[in-house]
């Protein structure tokens, strides 16, 4: 567990970066500091380590105050990730995960035998062990700043922005990455970010911090985007919040229909025949593995022959569709509104079609998760 | 076309005559004075840019610790580069004689105007996120500096190294002054107290051929001690990634200048 109590940072110049910040880190869990710039975020983060030495209050690690500890000692405990990696130019990736282990005196072949288990364990190729930093990619690179900062298996690891140089779409692979490492880990995570997103991704609570280093608002991610504390968390948290905190409650408990869904082979006599008992303007067609094919709207099964197989009628494709058991109402929702029908296709884990999902029902079950509050936010209170 | 190959054999012919003479003259004379003079100019010249680094680097080194030192320390060093070397060569006279150390100390002091700022630009062209991760790491500031800042400063500070050897080739000759020239003594002794053409050309060809030697060395030595700036030229900071990020540097330098 870290402290922060009554901490402030104050600069000759008298500029404030932190300004009396009370907050608790638990043990295991990831905690996002988030804030726009100048808003003290990674100020805060580095009087872990003591980079930066608090002017007023204390920090501590488990009770025991920071400063305590000879800093370089200190750092050697804490594991660090930053932005654009920050990995030593001269020094083989092997070499570059192992620094903390050297330092610590650790024997040659341990320090190597723990590179070879880290690359392992960031998805690392092992040829890439005797590569230089600039010969791997923005995400690789950052692949091996976190190896580096695991590498003497630290308690505590700290994380500056440290995916906010790589694309979008490498970005997310980092993030779900560090999601996997850290169920598997546990680690006391630290992690400052500007992104609002990427806080409710990989937070387990969010502190936002205000401009002049003031504490926001500290919750749960759900917590944080249903009830922001103020017109500033509301308005850094974003004007569709709401949509975005729908990723919080499972689309398991959805209510599909698999009345509508008429097999490949079917003539379209049948499916007209579905169709009118129903009610209902769209069936799906699924092939014999019921896996989707598409959509058929009522007015074109009428305008078939009766003997036409429906696989071979014009159907609608069928879009996004959303994993029952692991996906969230958002993604439904997403699923819905991209569908031409109007309708999200749930399907189970080998994907095969479980059932739809209309928008009307959709809507209910978001409602409901609305008038949810008060349940959880028993869970995990306010900060 | 036979014709004018004649023509121009006939027009060089004087310089091909100076050539073979020249040739002649070195190598009757190799075992005294031109082998000697010429280890005496590798002895002076070597020396002068090993001690010349051994003081730059720790000046460079205050220089980026106490910022303020810089510019006195700049503006000493380019003051002694402006001090013509033939009066420090005579005022050291009464104080070290007609040992080495009179072409040897100054040489060595000009080498500073050119390693100072080279070990001062390799250290703070060190990635202020490199240096921060050392830090963060647990490197103290010696180790820091040892192993990460001047490993990675050293591809700037061969360049330095480059340029500093090459000028202070061609500065030992002055020394011959003295009596301490190295090839300046063929050229001066040799070459025009007798005024004879022979050693002076022999004396600029071989000091040419050293610096060039010199200089290549320098780039083999380069190449072993950075494997990892290979595939990267010196001169280029950071390498592939470093301009896609630069960005986000500005972004991280204005929000610690707003913190």
């Amino acid at each position: 567990m870290i402290t922060f109590e009554g901490v402030s940072k104050r600069y000759p110049d008298g500029t404030v970066a932190v300004d009396h910040l009370d907050l608790t880190v638990p043990t295991g869990h990831t905690t996002v500091l988030v804030g726009s710039s100048g808003s003290g975020k990674t100020t805060a983060l580095r009087m872990i380590n003591r980079m930066v030495e608090p002017t007023a209050g204390t920090v501590a690690i488990d009770g025991d105050d920071v400063r305590g500890q000879d800093p370089p000692v200190l750092r050697r405990s804490i594991g660090y990730v930053i932005q654009q990696a920050g990995l030593f130019p001269h020094r083989t990736v092997a070499d570059n995960i192992a620094t903390v282990p050297q330092l610590l005196g650790w024997s040659k072949r341990r320090a190597r035998e723990r590179s070879r288990e880290l690359m392992d364990l960031v998805g690392l190729e092992p040829a890439h062990s005797s590569r230089y930093p600039h010969q791997l990619s923005g995400g690789q690179q950052q692949r091996v700043g976190v190896a580096r900062a695991l590498a003497a298996d630290p308690p505590v690891l700290l994380m500056d922005e440290p995916f906010s140089a790589v694309d979008p779409v490498v970005r997310a692979g980092l993030q779900d990455e560090l999601l996997r490492l850290q169920a598997e880990l546990r680690k006391t995570v630290v992690f400052v970010t500007h992104d609002i997103e990427e806080a409710v991704k990989l937070g387990d609570s969010i502190a936002v911090l205000r401009p002049g280093g003031r504490l926001a608002q500290v919750d749960s991610p759900e917590r944080l985007l249903a009830e922001p504390a103020d017109d500033f968390v509301e308005s850094f948290v974003g004007y569709d919040r709401g949509v975005r905190r729908l990723s919080f409650f499972p689309a398991r408990d959805l209510p599909l229909r698999s009345d509508v869904i008429v097999g490949e082979g079917e003539t379209a006599a049948v499916a007209r025949e579905v169709a009118a008992t129903t009610g209902e303007p769209w069936l799906l067609v699924v092939d014999s593995r019921r896996r989707p094919l598409g959509w058929v709207s009522a007015d074109a099964l009428a305008a078939a022959a009766d003997d036409r197989d429906v696989a071979e009628l014009d159907l609608v494709g069928y879009g996004h569709i959303f994993t029952v058991s692991t996906d969230s109402l958002r993604a439904a929702l997403d699923a819905a509104v991209l569908s031409p029908a109007g309708r999200a296709v749930g399907v189970a884990d080998d994907g095969t079609v479980l059932g739809a999902v209309d928008q009307t029902e959709l809507g209910s079950a978001i409602w409901a998760a609305g008038s949810d509050d008060d349940r959880s936010g028993t869970e995990d209170g306010r900060g | 076309m036979v014709e004018a190959v004649r023509a121009a054999l006939a027009f060089t012919e004087p310089l091909w005559g100076w050539a073979v003479q020249s040739w002649q003259w070195g190598w009757s004379n190799f075992d005294d004075p031109v082998g000697p003079m010429l280890a005496e100019h590798v002895l002076l010249s070597y020396a002068s840019v090993l001690i010349g680094l051994a003081l730059a680097v720790p000046l460079g080194v205050l220089s980026v610790r106490y910022r303020v030192v810089y510019p006195p320390v700049l503006g000493g060093v380019n003051a002694l580069y402006a001090v013509p070397s033939l009066a420090l060569f005579f005022l050291l006279l009464p104080y070290t004689a007609f040992t080495p150390w009179t072409a040897i100390l100054p040489l060595a002091l000009y080498t500073l105007a050119i390693l100072v700022p080279n070990v001062v630009d390799g250290l703070n062209q060190v990635p202020d996120h490199v240096r921060q991760a050392a830090v963060a790491m647990g490197f103290g500031p010696l180790r820091r500096l040892l192993r990460v800042e001047l490993p990675v400063a050293v591809p700037v500070i061969i360049a330095g190294l480059r340029v500093a050897s090459v000028a202070t080739i061609s500065m030992v000759s002055v020394a011959s002054l003295v009596g301490l020239g190295g090839l300046g003594g063929v050229i001066l002794t040799y070459g025009f107290a007798r005024d004879f053409a022979a050693p002076v050309v022999v004396g600029i060809a071989l000091s040419v051929a050293l610096a060039f030697a010199t200089d290549g060395l320098l780039v083999l030595a380069q190449r072993a001690l950075t494997p990892w700036a290979r595939d990267r030229g010196p001169a280029r900071r950071g390498g592939r990634s470093a301009r896609r990020r630069i960005p986000g540097t500005g972004a991280r330098a204005r929000e610690e200048a707003a913190a």
